[in-house]
């Protein structure tokens, strides 16, 4: 017999499969694009949330009869902020979408809540370990494996109520080097908790020795 | 765009492309795939070979159904090639007097049995038959007048599996009525890759010219089919000549089954790479390496999936709501599109044939669980490879 090759037939399902990719494609651009407004639309919520707690310790002028309003309130706020964090982090990992303008906007939104914290640490003697990991995204290489380590540490503490605050010193957010100075960082990974600062890669368990000697 | 980024959006388009080839051939096909042949009143004699080891529970009602379908009886050359059984197969043939010729011969393997048959068929058509098969009424009648073109060199049936309450075997007759559909799909750009061993006609002269069995196949059945796509001849396919088998009925029995097609398979197709020329028409550029694509792609696909397991972050248990939500995107499209479209291909297999009806729920875990039956059996095949471990039924 005389065979064929149906070219129609592979350049008709190339076509339709190319359309459905490319539509694939924009969808799911606009999902992404959709993802990223939420988030900065969390942030600046929480924003407001984090402004109007300020707002009553400033009118309040440091009394300490409102702390466990301020506790709540932040004990929620930090949660989120530690949730954007990992929310921006898994949009740059897993779909490669990476916004500076909203990583320094929520840095702005971590830096806030960090200082605020430890206001109300000092005006409620509320007991709360602040742990800050300054990593970097481009120059660090234990840097992922460090954020793993406080966090299994934190796990193995449940009794103890550790927020942690994380930035990337490398990526030229004002508030973040504002930070590092402060606390005098000179290399990443570096810790501070509750405004102690460790230089250097440190395990789960040193972390957790750390943080029971800081409680 | 990283490598790993690439594999994705590889997978995902040829997913499509196979899927979209399926779905043109069905728009091209929709108003012909169903209609017989023309009718003709030709009528040679057709010489069934059934090699048997020890098939004392079937060989009766098989060799029954044979003269029970819609066919001159003195035409019909009904051969039992008892293959060295142990038990009374070969006296349950006997039983039927003259109208069986039954041959008793040293065990030699299925491929040997149809070869000694072949040898002593008086037919212009052969059929080969398993004896845990059975023909229905129009078995015969609707294959015949394939062979009018003289081009065609073999004819495929449907073979089925009868509806039971087996979940086992309800899903293998979900994958069964699949792979028909898609083979009378396949057969109208001449890519019918087997003639199926529980039934398949043969015009008789087709040994002549590209040889008999092979006798140390695997799979017998597509070696020969293959071999008979490398002559440029045709093998056509037809839906409505039912044919009935026996599945296997238990997982274990069904997994050693596939692992066996999968190695004959893979290995036969190997054998015949030399078709992926452009000379060999749609059978060549396409059909044949798509074998070797799709389980290219099989495994491709089951690394990504362990990849993308085992470097999930740490820290996604925390927002894992979150990163379910930002998780959807291209992939989750595409995925739904393959998923939506071959669940129709499934849906449009089975309501091709009228006389059968599958339940709702043996469909739905068909789609389901599918997947983790090639997960087995390929895992195993490639182990089996790996280990060098013996070729053997």
């Amino acid at each position: 017999m005389e065979r064929k090759v149906s070219f129609h037939l592979y350049i008709g399902a190339f076509l339709i499969s190319l359309i459905v990719f490319l539509t694939g494609v924009f969808v799911g651009t606009l999902l992404d694009t959709a993802n990223v407004q939420r988030i900065s639309g969390d942030i600046t919520h929480v924003s407001e949330r984090l402004y109007s707690v300020q707002l009553l310790i400033l009118m309040e002028a440091n009394s300490s009869s409102f702390c466990p309003v301020y506790l709540s309130e932040l004990s929620s706020i930090d949660q989120d902020v530690e949730n954007f964090g990992y929310q921006l982090t898994y949009l740059e990992e897993e779909k490669g979408i990476q916004d500076d303008e909203l990583k320094k906007q929520y840095f702005v939104l971590e830096a806030q809540s960090y200082l605020l914290s430890k206001k109300v640490q000092g005006l409620c003697g509320d007991d709360s370990v602040l742990l800050i990991h300054f990593y970097s995204n481009k120059n660090c290489s234990d840097c992922r494996q460090q954020g793993e380590e406080i966090l299994k540490a934190r796990d193995a503490l449940p009794d103890t109520n550790v927020k942690l605050f994380s930035f990337d010193g490398d990526m030229g957010s004002p508030i973040a080097e504002a930070l590092m100075n402060q606390y005098r960082i000179r290399e990443y990974p570096s810790i501070v908790i509750n405004g102690k600062k460790y230089s250097g890669y440190r395990t789960s368990e040193q972390i957790q020795k750390l943080m029971s000697e800081a409680e | 765009m990283d490598f790993i980024t690439f594999l994705d959006y590889a997978i995902a388009f040829f997913s499509l492309f196979v899927l979209n080839v399926f779905i043109l051939l069905f728009l091209r096909y929709r108003k012909s795939y169903l209609k017989p042949p023309e009718k003709t009143d030709w009528e040679p004699v057709i010489s069934v070979i059934i090699p048997a080891h020890n098939e004392e529970k079937h060989i009766k009602d098989c060799v029954k159904s044979i003269f029970a379908t819609v066919y001159p009886k003195e035409k019909l050359d009904v051969m039992v090639v008892d293959d060295g059984s142990s038990d009374n197969t070969y006296a349950i043939a006997k039983s039927f007097g003259k109208k069986v010729r039954v041959f008793k011969k040293k065990q030699g393997g299925k491929g040997a049995a149809l070869n000694f048959g072949l040898e002593k068929a008086k037919g212009e058509l052969v059929a080969t038959m398993d004896a845990d098969s059975y023909l229905t009424e129009d078995t015969i009648k609707e294959l015949v007048p394939y062979f009018t073109d003289p081009d065609v060199m073999a004819v495929t049936p449907s073979i089925k599996i009868r509806a039971s309450d087996s979940w086992l075997k309800e899903f293998q007759r979900v994958e069964y009525l699949m792979i028909l559909f898609s083979r009378k799909l396949l057969s109208f750009i001449d890519s019918v890759p087997v003639t199926p061993g529980p039934f398949s006609m043969f015009r008789t002269k087709v040994f002549d010219e590209v040889g008999k069995f092979d006798e140390n196949n695997l799979v017998e059945d597509i070696e020969i089919a293959l071999r008979i796509q490398s002559h440029h001849y045709k093998i056509r396919s037809s839906m409505r000549a039912g044919v009935y088998t026996d599945p296997p009925d238990k997982f274990g029995k069904l997994l050693r089954q596939r692992v066996r097609w999968q190695r004959g398979g893979i290995r036969n197709y190997w054998d015949y790479k030399f078709l992926i020329k452009p000379e060999y028409g749609d059978f060549g550029v396409y059909f044949v390496p798509l074998n070797f694509a799709a389980l290219t792609a099989f495994f491709i696909l089951l690394a990504l999936l362990a990849h993308s397991i085992f470097t999930t972050p740490y820290y996604v248990r925390y927002i894992w709501a979150e990163a379910f939500g930002m998780g959807i995107g291209l992939f989750t499209f595409i995925g739904a599109f393959v998923l939506i479209f071959s669940t129709f291909f499934l849906y449009l297999s089975v309501k091709s044939f009228r006389e059968e009806h599958v339940k709702l729920r043996y469909l739905l875990s068909f789609i389901v669980f599918y997947w983790y039956l090639m997960v087995c059996y390929n895992l195993l095949f490639i182990a089996q490879e790996l280990k060098k471990e013996k070729y053997k039924w």
